[in-house]
């Protein structure tokens, strides 16, 4: 079995271009990741989604984030394009992380939310707040941290996950990991695939027609220990998708747009530690593709492709048992088009300096620098600061202040006869400040957030006389954003009960400064939790959410506003087997359980109550 | 005494004229839509339903979303535009692939034309048919070409049957017995005018400057035809013109081409007058003018000229703005060009009618 894993990783090295690897040399589980998030971390909120967590909402990466953390997604129908906005800021303020590289596209610097399978996922961390210095481009409201994991040490195991659901959803996820006290390796694959055909609640009968979609992943990793000191790996991961658009309100069936994603990402990496250094090369490979279809029983459509090479040189110096300087040095070439835009090619290189002090019993900070130098524009000098005091026992106080920006995207600059070559990246200056209190069974966090932005990059109309009616992308907008984030968990154990309780809630003003009016699709209020219940072979849960109204017009019209909503979830599992190193839970979910009639964005009604069974089994 | 029987004598005769039947009425409210202007927006991409609003006659009222408020859902997404007969209004709506049929007056939901529509248009309506230009399928590509009319029955709301035509068909009117389409292009370019015979179908094209959009009947009977010209900024810019075509015999009467540089985007006409605009600048050129005027008649000083229309002395122009809020209405007075009124619109206005 062995010899046949190692053969099928040594073809795919040798004719793919691969992936990285890093670790912490004590622990056995390697993140890949080389930027370490919770030692970067100091003073910023960092939200973990575990694997009991992604468990609950495998139907799309969109759901997993709506019900678990302070992101607002726009959807345009269940399953259709999904954009985040964190924190009030812009879609492309939103920065994707896959194992530390920033996937946002180059085309629109977004990453679609309905592109990204949940099932692979080792991990998912959420980050609230700037994070250019680490991430680049367009970190600004906040950080989304995809993780994947390879672990050493003697083990064998085995999981799959399948279920089926209501529209015929079927979703199936294999993955496999092996490791030894020098190899860890895994391979996971995941087909997702459903009708989406639900009905729409409130009308006569209608339903979300030309909603299908599937998609296909796969996921390889391997680290190999060389010697005590250094350590290669690699991870790959491949996604294609297929998705129709549904259509909206009175007439679904005029619907025939088609949309495919394939996205093809790969990490390479050598890490070297010995005493105070720590070495790592990383070399990454990505590719992305759209292909838009308006018709979809047409063969013609339109795209958008890129490729990137990205070479990252990270050294770390540990000065004292509580001090550390690290250095990464970043080298990144980038080749994008669409069917609109002939290949452009942008090169970057960026330097950036990460101090991180502990002070044992006090606290902790980090201080970061950075400065870019892209061949299309000048990117201003960032920096952040960020510090954690405990000043009694169990609590901490936190801040943070941060330079952050976004560069234009291939379609700001290039888009024919609309495109503006002189734009100048986005830059956004922001602060927070926190309190919080930990315990093993508590956690809470208070955070209260300024972001003031500026020279925000929005597609306007009428720039040129010339053209009246085409919106052209100027520099324009300011933007403050401010507001409050909330963060509660309880886990509790009750003789054998499990209780296990999360809430968060975010309060968030964002308005144009030149107008003083309401930014669009920005909830002031948002809020979801959940709370589930586990007690020997059987676990419950229930999850909530309440989406606020949002304004959709910039002139913050009342009688045009998406109205608010709660939607709730529950979903009860039963062990069948419960043994040492064989688990197997059967599972039910209800999805909106009140059958709720709602809509995340207007015309496009959301999915009645829907059921589905599952099976986790682990062996 | 007398006055108090006169009186009273009055309001006999008035219940004796209510429950009499429709000889006298035009007394009679037809209902609360009457007696004003009915403005069509288009909505937004985003999912804002396109809708309409009205405005009484005298400015006092503007009531918004009227269709939304009478029939308690939503249009759908980019409305077009609105045809008329005595007693009903279809309201197209292009994504929606839908015509939605109200009464006139009431805006009461009549019924629906949801299917053998792709991308519709404009409609006309001859005796009991409606015609409605579609664009059909594909954006770019080889199948883009299906362009067609829909011929509607108004008594089932059914489509009856299909007129093929050439690419892009906008508007179409209807005059001496003939539908004309203005071919300006779709999602492409085009440059022909359709003459459609009624009774036989028979198609037959006129060509004229690259896209041709609006269409009217002069008060010469002339049809006259904006075309826009291809814009500098596409790399092969051409001449805007406004064609005169006489219906009869389908001939070019007359043409006045615009200098390099300038294409106008609207064109509406009155009893002696034609207006067009230039970006934000509103032009009056006489119905028999051989020139274009070398100034403007106004400066109507909106953001993002979407919509023109006149009615007698004044003339209405509509400001989408940022297309992500209300539109402007701006009513100006032809004989002293100024801005009497300012009214609220719907999103994406772009077609004003008078009810």
């Amino acid at each position: 079995m062995m010899k046949y894993i190692l053969l099928v990783f040594i073809f795919l090295v040798g004719s793919k271009s691969f992936a990285q690897l890093d670790s912490i040399q004590e622990l056995k589980v390697v993140n890949l990741s080389s930027v370490k998030l919770q030692k970067h971390s100091k003073g910023y909120k960092v939200l973990n989604l575990s694997d009991s967590v992604i468990v609950k909402n495998t139907e799309s990466f969109t759901t997993l984030l709506r019900y678990n953390t302070p992101i607002y997604i726009k959807e345009y129908g269940s399953g259709g394009t999904s954009s985040p906005s964190f924190r009030g800021t812009s879609s492309s303020n939103t920065v994707v992380v896959w194992n530390g590289i920033n996937i946002n596209s180059i085309n629109n610097g977004q990453t679609g939310f309905n592109a990204l399978t949940v099932n692979l996922i080792d991990n998912i961390n959420v980050r609230s707040g700037g994070g250019s210095i680490e991430f680049g481009s367009g970190a600004i409201g906040g950080t989304v941290h995809l993780n994947d994991q390879l672990r050493f040490g003697k083990h064998f195991n085995n999981q799959l996950v399948s279920s089926v659901g209501s529209f015929n959803t079927y979703s199936n996820l294999y993955k496999f990991s092996y490791g030894n006290e020098k190899i860890a390796t895994k391979i996971g694959v995941s087909y997702n695939q459903s009708e989406n055909d639900y009905k729409w609640l409130g009308t006569n009968g209608l339903k979300n027609e030309n909603g299908s979609y599937e998609n296909l992943s796969f996921t390889l990793g391997f680290a190999y220990k060389l010697n005590n000191f250094s350590k290669i790996s690699a991870i790959s991961s491949k996604f294609n998708g297929n998705r129709e658009f549904s259509g909206t309100l009175p007439n679904p069936s005029a619907a025939k747009e088609k949309y495919k994603d394939f996205n093809f990402r790969n990490l390479l990496g050598y890490r070297y530690h010995k005493n105070e250094f720590t070495h790592e090369v990383k070399f990454a490979y990505l590719t992305q593709e759209y292909r838009y279809f308006a018709d979809k029983n047409l063969n013609d459509y339109s795209f958008g492709k890129s490729k990137r090479y990205l070479l990252n040189y990270n050294f770390n110096y540990k000065i004292s048992p509580n001090s550390s300087i690290e250095t990464f040095t970043e080298l990144e070439s980038i080749l994008g088009k669409t069917d609109q835009i002939e290949e452009k090619n942008r090169k970057q290189f960026s330097q950036s300096l990460i101090y991180t002090q502990n002070i044992e019993n006090i606290g902790s900070l980090n201080a970061k620098v950075r400065k870019d130098f892209n061949s299309d524009y000048n990117v201003p000098f960032v920096f952040a600061l960020g510090a954690e005091i405990k000043p009694v026992r169990n609590t901490f106080v936190r801040f943070n202040g941060s330079k952050n920006y976004r560069v234009p995207t291939y379609n700001d600059l290039y888009w024919p006869a609309l495109g503006n070559l002189d734009l100048i990246p986005e830059s956004s200056l922001q602060g927070e400040f926190g309190l919080g209190y930990k315990t093993n069974e508590i956690k809470l966090d208070l955070g209260v957030y300024f972001i003031n932005s500026k020279d925000k990059i929005v597609w306007t109309p009428g720039v040129d006389p010339e053209k009246p009616n085409d919106w052209t992308p100027i520099n324009v907008a300011e933007a403050v954003n401010k507001g409050i984030e909330f963060t509660a968990a309880v886990n509790k154990y009750i003789n054998q009960h499990l209780f296990n309780f999360t809430i968060n809630y975010s309060y968030t003003i964002a308005k144009d400064k030149s107008t003083d009016k309401f930014l669009t699709y920005v909830p002031k209020h948002l809020a979801n939790g959940s709370l589930s219940y586990s007690y020997k072979r059987i676990n419950a849960f229930y999850q909530h959410l309440f989406t606020g109204d949002i304004y959709t017009t910039t002139d913050n019209l009342d009688n045009y506003t998406v109205p608010y909503y709660n939607v709730g979830n529950v979903g009860i599992g039963y062990k069948l087997i419960q043994k040492e190193n064989k688990n197997l839970i059967l599972g039910v979910k209800v999805n909106n359980v009140f059958n709720k009639e709602y809509q995340v964005l207007p015309s496009r009604p959301m999915p009645n109550r829907n059921f589905n069974i599952n099976i986790n089994y682990k062996f | 005494m007398k006055i108090s029987k006169f009186l009273l004598s009055l309001f006999l005769l008035s219940i004796i004229c209510v429950s009499c039947d429709d000889d006298d009425e035009p007394q009679l409210p037809k209902g609360d839509y009457e007696n004003g202007i009915i403005v069509s927006g288009e909505g937004t991409f985003s999912g804002i339903s396109g809708s309409t609003y009205y405005v009484s006659n005298d400015y006092s009222t503007t009531e918004s979303l009227i269709y939304k408020k009478v029939n308690n859902e939503d249009l759908g997404i980019f409305v077009q535009s609105i045809a008329f007969d005595d007693s009903r209004a279809f309201i197209v709506v292009d994504n929606a692939n839908t015509i939605s049929v109200v009464d006139r007056y009431t805006f009461e939901k009549l019924g629906e034309i949801t299917t053998g529509l792709k991308k519709p248009r404009y409609m006309t309506i001859v005796g009991d048919k409606g015609y409605v230009t579609n664009w059909a399928e594909g954006v770019y590509g080889a199948d883009v070409d299906d362009d067609y009319i829909a011929v509607v029955d108004l008594n089932t709301y059914e489509v009856t049957s299909t007129i093929s035509v050439s690419i892009g068909v906008e508007r179409i009117i209807e005059a001496n017995g003939k539908l004309f389409v203005s071919h300006k292009g779709g999602n492409g370019t085009n440059n022909i005018v359709t003459v459609i015979n009624i009774a036989t179908e028979a198609t037959t094209e006129i060509t004229v400057n690259d896209l041709p959009d609006d269409l009217l009947i002069d008060n010469s009977g002339n049809l006259v035809v904006l075309c826009e010209g291809k814009a500098a900024w596409t790399g092969n810019e051409t001449l805007a013109s406004i064609v005169k075509i006489n219906t009869t015999s389908n001939a070019i009467s007359s043409k006045l081409e615009f200098d390099t540089g300038i294409h106008p985007s609207a064109l509406v006409g009155n009893s002696a007058n034609l207006y067009y605009n230039i970006g934000s600048k509103v032009y009056e050129v006489s119905q028999s003018a051989t020139t274009l005027p070398a100034s403007e008649l106004l400066e109507s000083s909106v953001t993002t000229f979407y919509g023109m229309a006149v009615n007698n002395s004044e003339l209405f122009v509509l400001d989408a703005k940022d297309y992500a809020s209300e539109a402007d209405m701006k009513v100006f007075d032809i004989s002293t060009k100024t801005n009497t009124q300012t009214l609220k619109a719907p999103i994406n206005a772009s077609k004003i009618y008078f009810n």
